[in-house]
């Protein structure tokens, strides 16, 4: 008995600190001060800052505590970076990883920041791209030594060419001011258009208003018929054609701000296919004849008697088209000689035979199965 | 180019049954010798042979004059022999035609299946006096008359429809299925329109020579090379040209009549008595009036070539003239030409493919047996013999191998079995 029940009351006691800790809630870092251990719950307005020397998170009061009286020593155990008040941001990223890695690369980019005209060769400007890179990846994970041979190169090239790195910067400044004001222009633009658009409609319906009036005028006035329905029509007409032509000139003032500002990327619009006619089952063949004539007078003997025979007239057999038949065989291929063309290849080429008959064929072929 | 002969280059008959006399040669060599090949191959591994399988070399191929062959393999034709026998078999058909009182065109068209069928088989794979029928039986059809298959046979006195049935295919396969054929009897009937309009030409000269003409275009141009080397018009120039010289030659004047130098337009170009089918320039409006490209139409030159090509055509023609009938079935000719060969061709066809009856009902079998296999195991086709009994009845002879399009697996070649 004795010795089971402290066994048992040691049992119940652990079980209860478990059932303690596992019932608290999870205190992340979003949620308590690793400084000061304030969790949100006591102060709803909590905010994280972090300083880019060594990107330990704290609250906002343990900064103000701690460096509102000048440089102080990082308050992480171990940690014995010096911070000052004024290096603390919030953090952009939740991952402080990133946050540290974008900063890094955002310092490299400022440093190495040549672009491809520099070089002379794109191979040496993906040679530049890729030590670039592995510099940079030096400094966001390599080891200490690496880091701090990254660091001295970065440094050391900042000093080498600080000239070109101010051009540079220049250079992409402009660029950035540019497009912005682009897209400033165009923003314009577009609002002239929408308010084109308005102005347009607004025309429109004071247009139809006047029409409507003067009608209801020529009604009262008692002329009613053709003539007030004919300038109705040609008021209308005309306001429509105004309307096109205002398109036309619109379109080509649009036309020359699209060679004026150039959109990177956009692609070109493709011409609109031109018209076709209608539909030529023939595709394109002549059918005038070239070295006959067909004539009224054209006759056979053989085909006399058929003029004549009910079983013919009735059906409505034409004898123009016998006529016509006829007359084309009798000419068609003349000028063609066989020996020459087909010697040097004129007409189609063997491949494109096959394709034809095989194309025949494959329909063909079915019927042998039956 | 003139407008009409566009048109001609559009029919299958100019694009893919017209040669030059060399590449038709050309060709029918290589028939002939896919052909010998072929058969070699399979008359030495016929099992029941007591042949012995010595390998056939070009030697033992060709046939010596001396008749001293091998004994292993049977002489094979030569290709001129070949184009006898396909020659007399046409005149064969000619003569079945009359006798089962068919049509001209009937006629024509089935003669010329029948010779362009032989262009790329050969005699030796299938049976001329067979395929002969077919063609005659396929031409009814493609011409519009529709005998039934019981009607056609009794008239030949026939009791098998298979026979005709089995060879349709085949023939339309190596017709690649080109059925349109064009005649020059309309054509003739054409030129005798336009002549009949001239004031100077007496009706009875005019119908006598179209009276020739067509009797000669109902056998000459048939049972020679003519339909592959000549258009229709040009064969009846040639046939016209043979029965009234005058008429012919008075019709291509006319025709090709246009003069170049003058530099005024041609409105004294068309004065009604001389020149009434001058296509006077007023009726096409714009671009042929144009003077080099009427030159190029019916212009002196191309009236000069025109006249040497049916100069050519009637050399051709002049060989065969309808008189020759009576040469093809003149007894003494047929046992002096024909027979010697009938004897050699029964010892040298193609043991497998003769049978056109046979040969259909493997192919059906063949047919229904790739569908099973299709179907169902996978194992039997891949174990196959499938593949090579498909080779050897679905090969057919293909001269123009570069015209075979590859077809999908389970797609045998459209234009018939490689020999």
């Amino acid at each position: 008995m004795l010795r089971k029940a402290p066994a048992g009351g040691r049992a119940v006691a652990s079980n209860g600190t478990t059932a303690a800790t596992s019932s608290l809630p999870v205190i992340s870092s979003e949620d308590m001060c690793p400084v000061c251990k304030t969790i949100r719950y006591l102060n709803k307005d909590m905010e994280f800052l972090i300083n880019p020397e060594c990107y330990h998170s704290m609250c906002v009061n343990c900064v103000n505590r701690l460096f509102n009286d000048g440089p102080n020593q990082c308050p992480y155990a171990g940690c014995r970076k010096t911070l000052r008040r004024k290096g603390f941001r919030s953090a952009f990223f939740g991952d402080l990883s990133v946050e540290r890695e974008v900063d890094i690369r955002r310092r490299v980019a400022a440093v190495f920041n040549q672009v491809e005209d520099d070089f002379e060769t794109l191979k040496d400007y993906n040679d530049y791209l890729q030590m670039v890179e592995d510099l940079t990846f030096d400094l966001v994970s390599g080891t200490d030594a690496q880091r701090r041979a990254a660091e001295a190169t970065l440094q050391q090239w900042e000093l080498e060419h600080k000239a070109d790195i101010e051009r540079n910067r220049k250079a992409g400044k402009e660029a950035d001011e540019q497009s912005r004001r682009r897209l400033a222009a165009e923003r314009e633009a577009a609002r002239q258009r929408r308010m084109e658009a308005l102005r347009e409609a607004e025309e429109e319906k004071l247009e139809r208003a006047r029409s409507r009036e003067a009608e209801l005028d020529s009604l009262a006035q008692g002329d009613v018929g053709a003539g007030a329905q004919r300038v109705q029509l040609k008021r209308r007409g005309q306001a429509a054609a105004n309307r096109a032509v205002e398109a036309a000139v619109n379109a080509a003032v649009a036309a020359a701000d699209v060679g004026r500002l150039s959109i990177r990327g956009l692609k070109e619009k493709k011409k609109a296919p031109a018209p076709e006619g209608p539909y030529d089952p023939f595709g394109g063949m002549d059918f005038v004849p070239s070295r006959y004539k067909l004539r009224a007078g054209l006759t056979h003997p053989g085909i006399e008697k058929y003029k004549h025979d009910p079983a013919h007239i009735t059906g409505g057999y034409s004898f123009d088209e016998y006529m016509t038949r006829a007359m084309f065989e009798a000419f068609a291929g003349l000028g063609v000689f066989i020996e020459d063309e087909k010697e040097v290849g004129i007409g189609l080429s063997a491949g494109e035979v096959a394709t034809i008959s095989a194309g025949i064929a494959a329909v063909g072929d079915k019927m042998e199965l039956d | 180019m003139a407008t009409e002969d566009a048109r001609y280059r559009e029919s299958s008959q100019y694009q893919l049954w017209s040669f030059s006399p060399t590449q038709l040669a050309a060709m029918r060599e290589k028939t002939n010798a896919a052909a010998r090949a072929r058969i070699a191959q399979r008359l030495s591994s016929m099992p029941a042979s007591s042949r012995n399988t010595s390998a056939p070399t070009s030697s033992a191929n060709t046939p010596d004059p001396d008749g001293a062959s091998t004994p292993a393999l049977p002489e094979f034709l030569t290709p001129a022999e070949e184009a006898l026998l396909v020659t007399f078999n046409t005149s064969e058909l000619l003569r079945a035609g009359d006798h089962a009182e068919m049509s001209d065109e009937i006629k024509a068209t089935a003669a010329a299946f029948f010779r362009r069928f032989y262009v790329t088989n050969s005699v030796m794979t299938y049976p001329p006096t067979e395929m002969l029928m077919v063609a005659l039986y396929f031409a009814c059809k493609a011409e519009g008359v529709f005998l039934s298959i019981t009607d056609f046979i009794k008239t030949f006195g026939r009791e098998n429809p298979e026979e005709i049935i089995a060879g349709e295919f085949l023939l339309c396969q190596g017709l690649r299925f080109a059925i349109d054929v064009k005649h020059p009897f309309r054509a003739l009937r054409g030129a005798v329109m336009e002549l009949g309009t001239f004031p100077d030409i007496e009706p009875a000269r005019l119908a006598a020579a179209e009276q020739r003409a067509r009797e000669i275009l109902r056998f000459s141009p048939l049972i020679t090379d003519a339909y592959f080397h000549y258009t229709p018009s040009q064969i009846m120039l040639a046939a016209l040209s043979l029965a009234d010289r005058g008429l012919a030659e008075r019709l291509i004047a006319e025709t090709f009549h246009y003069v170049a130098p003058p530099a005024n337009n041609s409105g004294a170009e068309t004065p009604a008595s001389s020149g009434p089918d001058a296509p006077a320039p007023s009726r096409k409006p714009a671009p042929r009036s144009d003077g080099e490209d009427k030159a190029q139409i019916i212009g002196s030159h191309i009236r000069d070539k025109v006249l040497g090509t049916i100069e050519a055509c009637r050399d051709m023609l002049s060989k065969e003239l309808p008189e020759r009938r009576e040469h093809w079935t003149n007894k003494a000719v047929i046992k002096a030409q024909i027979t010697p060969l009938r004897k050699k061709l029964n010892k040298c066809h193609d043991p497998e493919r003769w049978n056109l009856v046979e040969l259909q009902r493997a192919r059906r079998e063949q047919a229904s047996k790739k569908a099973d296999s299709e179907d169902g195991d996978a194992e039997d086709k891949a174990g196959g013999g499938t593949i090579e009994p498909d080779g050897a009845v679905f090969g057919g002879p293909l001269p123009r191998d570069t015209k075979r399009r590859k077809m999908g697996k389970g797609l045998e070649d459209p234009f018939g079995p490689p020999l």
